[in-house]
């Protein structure tokens, strides 16, 4: 590489030279010959700006060779007659040095300046890249590429607070913030990086690593605080709604049964049946709340792993009415003429929107309708839920989904975190659109599954 | 004609004196068990015609009774789940029981579920069911509700068919699919339920709210007759 480059100096070099002695050649009957010898610079100044100061020195003494022989009396010999072309030969030698020395500076802060561009983009492109990333390890990969490009490697490895020493077919460099240790850079053992640029990258690059990696720590800190904090909100929470939820629908079963055994009360088989009735009812109760704290404990261990199947919206719905029994009768469905589906799991998304359709019976007149529209849209599936109730003021819009948070209605607040957690937990969503006064529209978004053209009869 | 003869096995005191008072006043003899092991030694000692197993008994699982009992008997079992336990329930269907009741239950729902369990010599052979609303004629492979023909695909009338024939009794996925698709069934089956709610979009008067068709979860589908089949 480097021969080639200097056979071409040369080569360009003897170019210079020739076409300026055929120049002064042309020119030599309109101007008398020693002031045309000035041309030469033509030939001088490109090799200087190009190839440095020994290509300049070499054209300017081939120049002056040339323009001995072929122009200055005695032609066609080196030898010179006069004094003061030595002069011209020293003018010459002198330039070159000059402009050679002058082009090469220049040649040096360009590079320099370029460097120093490249160092900083990198930086910038490091630290951004880390600010993006929500854990430091996960970019590591990118970064160490980045940085063995910058430092002219083929590859290299990051590793964080590892300390090991390099095996055989690898060198490391320590990368270091002041005195803390951040980790090394492995790379092949074979090659070289660029001293300077080692001295001048990795300081910044280890402080840069050293900060995104406390202000991981810091965040995961402040996430487990947040944690901690919410389950013990959580648990008092429970214990709170256990005391109402709970002990409401036991002490209704207890006053039914104490009702039905006693001898003095003078019952009918009305009041009996009654009896018995609420006893069904305060039981079904008690079991959708205990059924509400299961499914919210299991989500809040993370122990909802979907069986996704192929369901259709018409099962999701008609399922998710059942166990609402009896208050579902001022539920209406309004179906579309096919029969979108959904890879969901059933029972989950049963959970979800039996929790949707309870809040909207729970939040409406009991002579008011609650709508529950089905509609496909774009690649989603969307079950809308609808009630005439209150609606739900934007300050509350924000907070609804938390465990816990009650409505005007004083229920327990389990409903819409169920629902929710259960949609996300199938890859869809929960949408709310309220106006104060208006009733309230909550819309289960799940991803549409395809069904085999063949079935579509 | 002797009272049927019922082995309830629970661990818990309570529930077993539930069942026991009901099943009594239902008109069956009852004898209980309160462990796996006990419940083994009494079927073999005195076979009942039915079994209501709890899943889960103090020295082993409900599913591993099953699994035992099915080798030497095919004595109709109703298991008693809980919910959340799911899986346990599919598996103890899989390991040969016939059916099953989600706790808290109905005594009205377990004592449907007992009878029709207990209703399992062959299938239906009549060559017209008629369940509710619905006509099936088999021969004719001709179907009307409330007197209206109703047109159904080879597949849907395959699942109807094997549906009505076994009414009121749950009919577990892999039993539908073996006897609708055949042993070697493929890739449609991901569709089953699919092709269940095409059906009932045909057959149910609100398939929001189907009457005929019932869906239980996570194990199969029961075709039931609306009148008076469940509370």
């Amino acid at each position: 590489m480097r021969l080639r480059r200097h056979v071409a100096a040369l080569f360009v070099s003897a170019a210079l030279v020739a076409v300026v002695t055929g120049a002064v050649f042309a020119l030599r009957g309109s101007a008398p010959v020693l002031s045309l010898g000035v041309l030469y610079l033509f030939a001088v100044l490109p090799a200087a700006v190009f190839f440095g100061t020994p290509y300049a020195v070499l054209v300017a003494v081939s120049s002056m060779l040339a323009f001995n022989f072929f122009f200055l009396e005695p032609v066609h010999t080196f030898a010179l007659r006069d004094s003061e072309n030595w002069v011209a030969l020293a003018v010459y030698v002198a330039t070159a040095v000059v402009v050679g020395e002058l082009a090469a500076w220049a040649r040096r802060r360009a590079t320099e300046a370029r460097r120093r561009e490249r160092e900083a983009e990198f930086l910038a492109e490091v630290s951004a890249t880390l600010l993006e990333a929500d854990q430091v390890r996960d970019r590591l990969k990118q970064i160490a590429t980045r940085t063995a490009e910058v430092l002219g490697l083929r590859r290299g490895r990051i590793e964080l607070e590892s300390f090991r020493r390099p095996e055989r077919a690898e060198a490391a460099i320590d990368l270091r913030a002041g005195r803390r240790d951040v980790g090394r850079f492995f790379y092949d053992a074979g090659e070289a990086p660029d001293a300077a640029m080692v001295e001048r990258i990795v300081p910044p690059l280890a402080s840069v690593l050293a900060v995104a990696l406390d202000r991981e720590r810091l965040a995961r800190t402040a996430l487990e605080a947040e944690t901690l904090r919410r389950s013990d909100a959580i648990k008092t929470a429970v214990l709170r709604s256990v005391s109402h939820d709970l002990r409401s629908p036991l002490t209704a079963i207890r006053a039914a049964a104490d009702g039905l055994e006693r001898a003095d009360l003078d019952l009918d088989a009305e009041d009996r049946a009654e009896l018995v009735d609420a006893i069904r009812a305060e039981a079904a109760r008690l079991e959708r709340v205990v059924t509400n704290l299961i499914d919210l404990s299991r989500l809040e261990a993370g122990a909802v792993s979907p069986r996704p199947e192929v369901w259709s919206a018409d099962e999701l719905v008609a399922r998710s009415l059942e166990p609402l029994a009896a208050a579902a009768e001022r539920v209406v469905v309004v179906l579309p003429a096919d029969l979108p589906v959904a890879r969901v799991d059933a029972a989950q998304i049963e959970r979800a929107l039996v929790n949707l359709i309870e809040n909207a019976l729970k939040f409406s007149s009991s002579k008011d309708e609650v709508t529950v529209t089905v509609e496909r849209d774009d690649g989603s599936l969307f079950i809308r839920v609808r009630d005439r109730g209150p609606g739900v003021a934007p300050t509350q819009l924000g907070r609804i989904f938390e465990p816990f948070e009650r409505g005007a209605a004083g229920s327990t607040g389990l409903g819409l975190a169920i629902a929710l957690g259960f949609a996300q937990a199938n890859g869809g969503r929960i949408d709310v659109a309220s106006r104060p006064g208006e009733g309230a529209t909550f819309s289960l978004v799940l991803p549409l599954a395809d069904v085999p053209a063949q079935m579509r009869a | 004609m002797t009272r049927q003869h019922v082995l309830v096995v629970d661990d818990e005191p309570q529930i077993l004196r539930a069942l026991q008072t009901n099943l009594r006043g239902a008109g069956y003899d009852v004898t209980t068990a309160t462990t796996g092991g006990e419940a083994l030694t009494q079927a073999a000692v005195r076979p009942p015609d039915a079994l209501i197993l709890d899943l889960i008994l103090p020295d082993r699982s409900g599913t591993d009774v099953c699994r035992e009992l099915r080798t030497w008997t095919s004595v109709p079992i109703l298991v008693l789940s809980a919910v959340g336990d799911e899986r346990e329930k599919v598996a103890a269907l899989d390991a040969g029981a016939d059916d099953y009741v989600t706790k808290p239950f109905g005594m009205e729902e377990l004592l449907a579920r007992l009878r029709a369990a207990m209703r399992r010599a062959a299938p239906s052979t009549e060559p017209v069911i008629r369940i509710g609303e619905l006509v099936i004629d088999l021969e004719r492979h001709a179907v009307t509700v409330n007197g209206s023909d109703v047109p159904l695909t080879p597949i849907e009338f395959a699942l109807l068919r094997y549906f009505a024939q076994n009414e009121g009794k749950l009919l577990t996925h892999p039993m539908i699919l073996r006897e609708v698709w055949g042993p070697a069934y493929g890739d449609e089956s991901h569709y089953l339920h699919v092709y269940v709610s095409q059906l009932r979009r045909k057959i149910e008067p609100d398939p929001a709210r189907p009457k005929y068709i019932l869906t239980e979860t996570g194990a199969g589908y029961r075709l039931v007759d609306p009148v008076g089949a469940r509370s």
